[in-house]
């Protein structure tokens, strides 16, 4: 820690960071390196974590994508805090092994990049008991006011098949304001909303009129879906990577599959890998129309809404006339995909998704003249890009606050790397910013499935079957709302040991408090609805 | 004759009140207060009463004074509709003081007090009887004494001391100037004597009529507390004793609008429409910017000192009206106008003497006079609620209650000015009405608050959960206050003829035909003079059926006009509230009938799904007016800072303190520039003083030598 | 604005013509396996074991589906030579019990009043819950609105697996509710717990917590589906007639 030198620190391979951290930390770091997987290793001890991480974050501008919490036999446990940055850069894993007894991690709050931990840390307190010294926060995050203290749903040896016994006794619950002001009052929204919404719970403290702090409050819908995963085949577990989030059921879907190949070391043929990267488009577009739709409802203009709505369900149904299911349920399968697209259905997805891209460009050029439309969006909601940062938000809202991070560009998957497109980026941040990178990366959508379909490979569309093995792997793929993170470890029969999930609604919740603080009331329903995110996905 | 008995038997009881103050036991004290006040207050009633409604006038010449002319004092029926007001407040509050004055016993000495609540009750009658400039003054300055006394009767409260200095200084600059135009008049008039002026000051000089007006008004205007001199009005009112601060908003500054009105109108009559006019915008302004504060109060009694500035302001725009009107030709319509205003005057006494007892009750359930630390008190003080509810509807001008009525005369009567010639006068009457309408706007606005962030909800302070019901003493004068404000609401055709009488010798013209025609009874000699025109006009409303049994000149207020527009506006909140009970009544028959098999379940409040519902979620009454204050942050300008306490590194905010700080408009643009100018220069001057010999022998020698550089050139 | 009603004007009438009409248009609904007894019984057996949710079983020497459990992961249909018959359409909902609850027509019938609560979907549901204001279903012209509360509401629609933490507010909005009331189960989680039950965070659908009267099956139904189930509640429509086991007449 206290030899941290700021100067030169221009390495940006696998070999280049393993060999600096053994310099800075005198041997004390254990790193290998990987230039082809571009992949660094760093394993540390407790002392040296905080050190790394904030040479990692400030010096070298990495940034924190997951915590992977493992506990291992015999109660010890390994943590392993992951970090990206661009697409010329590896991407670095720290490791922190705790020896038997040991459950206190120094907490990395205070550092530079300190919130995008936070609230990795806070779920790892909830769910596996680890004590993260030096947190201000912790508590009440995953598990509500109802869970009985002490008792941690991921630890070993808890059975997460079993039903809880009944909880009678009526639990407290006081939420702890902040704002100290003349007539200070707070304003509950939800858990039940007035509309087809999410359950989620905010607290607006404010005097009236602007909110001065959010205090947000999720998983009301919270499965324990990597707790229930634990012990079921792979294959079995593709269902729950799928349905967690439904929205973004094929991009998670993908992402599992993926760990599964590479702990499998299957290499996916090139005609699967097309279609995986066409059916993932054709989600993001019907996932980017369902947010401009809420966009255009909060805003109560409801002509565009009805129009967006239009849209959406058009792509539904086209994602149910090619795959069968409307919102592509069952289209991705282990080691390819789950069937064949024929020349027509290809022409047809091309032609289809081409039409809605002009569709939604008539609308954007429509809403980007409708004054009373941008007053409720224009400045409002404001991410600015050092936020952005620190708080490690992803996809779209990244790209809307100046911070161009893009999974498909950082790490190519499916197709991604044959076929030509740009990152959409906008810097102001607001609630515009958000709406026009998502009618960019639609357009783009429709283009790229152009691009893929236009000559598909041929051959056939999946490994049969996939020879399972123990094992474990990092996936990442870009979420029509941002990078999405599975871990996965597999044992030899190939069932699952551990799966870890950093959905990109997770990041991106976060932040959000941020874009709501300073806005009035009437504002917070539209920076809702521009952040496009969901609690499913989010809580598990 | 037997006013004059009354009127020493009035005088004479509030002398034994005060000798009573200083040989009653301390204990006894509330309970004498309450029964002699009362007394009083009754006896004055009755013999305003009758000076009000007989054609009578009380005169009496006291003893002479040496080259000054002779003490008078007398009643007209304007004094006299004042005295009745007074009586009207002063009755309830002294019944309230009984109980309200327990609170000090073994805090504060109850002696004084007595005394100078009597003192301040005669000197506040004098000032009306006055019939001379000596009498007048004299009564006055005892009654702005004795009103600075009571204010600061909780003298250990440093901020009670701040109150009744601010308020003792602008009592006594207004005094002095009353006191050099009311000298002005007398030069000219050549006499002290109120009758003589009144033969002899028409023929008065421009610039010295405009001096007169200037000078009077910005006296009569301190107490009456217009904008720019309001400043006093919401410092003393917190600090006073709360009946202390009902007589303030509900008595004293009424004696602000008779001066105005006394001398404006009677002593020295107003000739061009330039004086009426600034009365007009000087109120409009006052109202609105009286409204604009009140909202964003959340200290009930600051809240109502706010919100008698309003009032003032909107009487004071109606007596404008009414000098223009009068001084263009229009008497009819300035008569309405004066009626107006007069009518809103007493209203405004009833319900905010209501209010101001109210909010004593709700301070002695509670402990606590702030909105914000209120809240769900209306199943706890149930009665106390229902009177302050209707205090609040009258003072929100709705419907039937009284406030509605005079405010709605007053915006309609300006809007009169359409039959004024000049232009300018109509554009400035056009903007002063926009004003006042805002101001009923926001009147609505900061009542509603009061009421709903106040007594509804659920409590947000201990005192507010443990609230206990007032006692009887203190909701007896509260029913009165509360059943007036029904009366002055819903027959306004009795009133109207009675406020005629003491207007009409002002403006030289009756209004009573004008505002309330008899056109329902028939066989009376009027109804012959009403046009026929007229008549059809309510012809059709099925007027003729209630012709011989409806009362009350038929119960309906309107503005009568030309042959070609013999309706102008015509309003009756009697026929309105029957309507509305109808409604009602219909609506509760058939909703029973609809749900006569049907079982009726009471929940909890829908919560979102939420384990409970707290009081820090329920709306505060900043939170209710924090609109307002966004709107018209031009004018508040509030200082706001906000301090925030991270944990880490500008992340984790632990703790985030805001606060608003606002100075009034007033205080800023024309109070704080003269202060601060002299705090500079008194900076400057001080730095002179540098503690060396040298140094003040140098200033002696630079003295000399000026002196001498300007001798020598003088010569 | 007059750009956008043009533009509303322009865009015509989109709404489907269910109920009056059959809506077959592409896509409406992912359709679902159907249970036959025409099946050779290593056809049969390997179906059984495809299934990873166990909706499918042995019956009559076929196979029944039971649809509280069906998620349409169409393993069932690709990839096999022998493979399940699958069947579009989309009227799923059925009473829960055996008999429909007593009559509800007259007060519901023209207006009814719903209420959405999330007690732990994945979006999908909540996505095909939001379809049916679209215009394509346009819940509005068969007099069916949604209230801000539900002291105003008549139905109550249940998505998700009953997370934990959404149990009490569930039963507060149920609770809250005036009678007459109906619950209205939307999903295979909603029915059964789906894929996430039974697990230590999730009940094993709507029925464990509070009485539910119709239930819409699917992964997720579509919303086409959902108004099958709130026509159900106003008995204009019938309940579905597939039921999970194959006739007995095709059998014989």
């Amino acid at each position: 820690m206290a030899t941290l030198d700021r100067l030169g620190d221009t390495v940006d391979t696998a070999h280049g960071i393993a060999e600096r951290s053994r310099e800075l930390w005198h041997g004390r770091v254990l790193a290998t390196a990987n230039d082809a997987s571009r992949l660094c290793l760093l394993a540390c001890g407790r002392d040296d974590l905080s050190g790394i991480c904030q040479w990692l974050t400030r010096d070298l501008d990495f940034s924190f994508a997951t915590l992977i919490v493992e506990e291992l036999a015999q109660g010890e446990w390994s943590l392993v805090y992951v970090f990206y940055k661009g697409a010329a850069s590896p991407s670095v894993h720290v490791t922190l092994h705790l020896g038997v007894g040991a459950s206190s991690v120094p907490s990395l709050v205070g550092l530079v990049h300190g919130p995008s931990f936070d609230w990795h840390e806070r779920e790892a307190e909830d769910l596996f008991g680890l004590r993260f010294e030096g947190h201000p926060r912790l508590g009440e995050f995953v598990l509500h006011e109802d869970w009985p203290e002490g008792i941690n749903p991921m630890r070993r040896n808890f059975n997460g098949k079993e039903r809880f016994g009944p909880r009678t006794r009526e639990p407290e619950w006081d939420p702890q304001t902040v704002v100290a002001a003349v007539g200070a009052f707070t304003m509950p929204i939800g858990p039940v909303f007035s509309d087809f919404a999410e359950s989620a719970h905010f607290l607006l403290e404010t005097v009236g009129e602007d909110v001065i702090r959010t205090i947000p409050r999720f998983f009301y819908k919270y499965r324990g879906v990597e707790k229930i995963a634990e012990g079921q085949m792979a294959d079995r577990a593709l269902l729950l990577a799928e349905r967690f989030s439904g929205i973004a059921a094929f991009a998670h879907g993908l992402a599992f599959c993926q760990a599964v190949e590479t702990i499998c070391g299957v290499s996916v043929p090139p005609r699967a890998r097309a279609l995986r990267t066409a059916l993932a488009e054709l989600e993001r577009l019907r996932s980017h129309a369902a947010v401009i739709t809420g966009i255009c409802n909060s805003t109560a203009l409801v002509v565009a809404a009805s129009q967006a709505a239009l849209i959406e369900e058009s792509l539904i149904r086209l994602s149910c006339d090619i795959t069968g299911h409307r919102y592509l349920f069952g289209a991705v399968a282990l080691g390819g995909v789950s069937f064949d697209l024929g020349d027509e259905d290809c022409s047809r997805l091309t032609n289809r998704t081409a039409e809605v891209a002009e569709r939604l460009r008539d609308l954007f050029h429509m809403l980007r003249y409708s004054s009373s439309f941008l007053d409720r969006l224009e400045e409002v909601g404001i991410v600015a890009e050092s936020y952005a940062r620190s708080y490690g938000l992803v996809g779209p809202i990244a790209r809307a606050s100046g911070v161009a991070r893009d999974v498909r560009k950082l790490f190519p998957y499916a197709a991604y790397d044959s076929v030509e497109f740009s990152v959409s980026l906008e810097h102001e941040g607001d609630g515009y910013a958000r709406l026009r990178v998502l009618f960019e990366e639609a357009a783009q959508s429709a283009a790229i499935i152009r691009r893929v379909l236009s000559l598909p490979p041929a051959g056939p569309v999946g490994v049969g079957h996939v020879p399972l093995r123990a094992g474990a792997a990092l996936a990442a793929v870009e979420a029509p709302m941002g990078a999405a993170f599975h871990w996965l470890r597999l044992d030899g029969d190939g069932s699952v040991v551990r799966y870890h999930v950093t959905p990109p609604s997770f990041a991106n919740w976060h932040g959000f408090h941020i874009a709501a603080e300073n806005f009035a009331f009437q504002d917070f329903p539209i920076i809702l609805a521009s952040f496009g995110l969901s609690n499913a996905e989010c809580d598990r | 004759m037997r006013t004059t008995e009354l009127l020493c038997a009035f005088f004479l009881l509030c002398a034994t009140g005060g000798i009573l103050a200083f040989l009653a036991p301390q204990r006894r004290l509330p309970l004498v207060l309450a029964v002699v006040g009362s007394l009083a207050a009754a006896v004055l009633l009755v013999v305003s009463g009758i000076l009000l409604v007989s054609a009578a006038e009380f005169h009496a010449a006291l003893w002479p004074l040496l080259n000054l002319g002779t003490l008078k004092v007398g009643v007209d029926h304007l004094s006299a509709f004042f005295l009745f007001v007074t009586a009207l407040v002063y009755l309830p509050v002294s019944i309230f003081s009984g109980a309200y004055l327990e609170k000090y016993l073994n805090h504060y000495s109850l002696r004084h007090l007595s005394a100078l609540y009597h003192a301040l009750f005669a000197s506040i009658v004098l000032v009306l009887m006055a019939n001379d400039v000596i009498s007048f003054l004299v009564a006055w300055e005892f009654m702005s004494i004795a009103s600075y006394l009571l204010v600061n009767y909780e003298f250990e409260r440093p901020e009670s001391s701040r109150a009744g200095y601010v308020m003792l200084a602008m009592s006594e600059g207004g005094t002095i100037a009353v006191a050099i135009a009311f000298i002005l008049i007398a030069v000219a008039a050549g006499s002290l004597d109120f009758a003589t002026m009144q033969s002899s000051t028409l023929g008065l000089s421009g610039p010295l009529r405009t001096a007169i007006f200037l000078l009077s008004f910005f006296g009569f205007a301190v107490k009456a507390g217009l904008v720019p001199l309001n400043s006093w009005l919401p410092l003393a009112h917190p600090v006073a004793p709360t009946n202390v601060s009902a007589l303030l908003s509900a008595v004293i500054v009424n004696l602000g609008i008779y001066g105005i009105v006394r001398v404006n109108l009677d002593l020295a009559p107003t000739t061009g429409a330039a004086h009426g006019l600034f009365v007009l915008v000087v109120g409009s302004i006052s109202a609105l910017i009286g409204i604009l504060y009140a909202t964003i109060q959340t200290e009930m009694k600051r809240l109502l000192a706010h919100s008698t500035i309003e009032n003032m302001g909107i009487v004071t725009a109606g007596i404008g009206a009414a000098m223009v009107f009068v001084a263009m030709g229009h008497q009819v319509v300035g008569a309405i106008a004066l009626i107006a205003a007069l009518y809103h005057l007493a209203n405004h006494s009833v319900y905010k003497a209501l209010l101001f007892l109210g909010t004593g009750a709700v301070e002695g359930g509670t402990g606590t006079r702030d909105l914000d630390l209120l809240g769900g008190i209306n199943r706890h003080m149930p009665w106390t609620s229902g009177f302050f509810l209707v205090g609040v509807l009258s003072i929100a001008a709705l419907p039937p209650f009284n406030g509605f009525v005079s405010e709605w005369l007053t915006l309609q009567t300006v809007l009169r000015s359409a039959e004024l010639a000049s232009t300018p006068i109509k554009i400035a009457f056009a903007i002063c009405g926009a004003l006042l309408a805002l101001t009923a706007g926001l009147a609505v606005t900061c009542f509603v608050k009061v009421f709903a962030m106040g007594f509804l909800g659920l409590p947000r302070s201990t005192g507010a959960e443990k609230a206990t019901e007032a006692g009887l003493g203190v909701r007896a004068p509260l029913a009165i206050l509360a059943a007036l404000c029904i009366l002055l609401g819903l027959l306004p055709t009795y009133v109207i003829p009675v406020i005629d009488r003491a207007a009409a010798p002002l403006t030289h013209a009756r209004a009573t035909g004008a505002l309330v025609p008899p056109f329902f009874v028939s066989n009376t000699p009027q109804q012959d003079q009403l046009p026929p025109a007229f008549l059809s006009e309510f012809h059709d409303l099925g007027a003729m059926v209630g012709r011989g049994f409806v009362p009350g000149r038929g119960l309906v207020v309107l503005h009568r006009g030309e042959e070609r527009n013999p309706v102008i506006f015509a309003m009756s909140t009697s026929y309105m509230t029957a309507g509305f009970v109808f409604i009602l009544g219909a609506i509760f028959v058939v909703f029973r009938a609809l749900t006569r098999y049907r079982r009726l379940t009471r929940g909890p409040t829908w919560d979102g799904g939420l384990r409970k519902l707290t009081p820090a979620v329920t709306y505060t009454a900043t939170g209710f007016s924090n609109p307002v204050r966004v709107i018209f942050d031009a004018v508040l300008r509030p200082a706001a800072s906000e301090e925030s306490t991270e944990a880490i590194a500008g992340h984790f905010r632990v703790a985030i303190k805001r606060e608003y700080t606002e100075v009034h408009i007033i205080d800023r643009f024309i109070l704080q520039p003269p202060i601060n100018a002299l705090r500079t220069l008194a900076m400057l001057a001080r730095r002179m003083q540098v503690g060396h010999v040298n140094a003040y022998a140098a200033y002696v020698l630079i003295a000399i030598l000026v002196v001498l550089i300007v001798g020598v050139s003088a010569f | 604005m007059a750009n956008w009603v043009f533009k509303g004007l322009r865009t015509g009438i989109k709404s489907s013509a269910y109920p009056a009409e059959h809506d077959e248009a592409c896509g409406v609904s992912p359709g679902r396996p159907i249970g036959t007894s025409l099946k050779s019984p290593a056809a049969v057996e390997e179906l059984v074991t495809r299934c990873p949710t166990q909706a499918i079983e042995h019956a009559n020497g076929g196979i029944a589906i039971e649809y509280g459990r069906c998620v349409h992961c169409f393993r069932c249909k690709r990839g096999l030579d022998d493979a399940a018959t699958w069947q579009q359409g989309f009227e799923w909902a059925a009473f829960e019990g055996e008999s429909p609850p007593e009559k509800l027509a007259r007060i519901f019938g023209r207006s009814l009043h719903v209420r959405f609560v999330d007690a732990g979907a994945c979006g999908a549901c909540m996505s095909e819950a939001r379809q049916i204001n679209n215009p394509y279903y346009n819940m509005h012209r068969l007099g069916i609105f949604t209230t801000p509360t539900p002291r105003n509401a008549d139905v109550l629609l249940v998505a998700g697996p009953i997370s934990d933490a959404m149990r009490l507010p569930l039963r507060k909005t149920y609770d809250a509710m005036p009678t007459p009331k109906r619950v209205v189960a939307i999903g295979t989680c909603a029915a059964s717990g789906g894929i996430f039950s039974p697990s230590f965070a999730a009940a094993g659908g709507v029925a464990d917590i509070i009485p539910v009267d119709v239930i819409v099956p699917g992964c997720p139904p579509p919303p086409l589906a959902i108004l099958h189930g709130l026509l159900l509640v106003v008995e204009k429509k019938p309940a579905s007639t597939l039921t999970s086991l194959p006739p007995r007449t095709e059998h014989a």
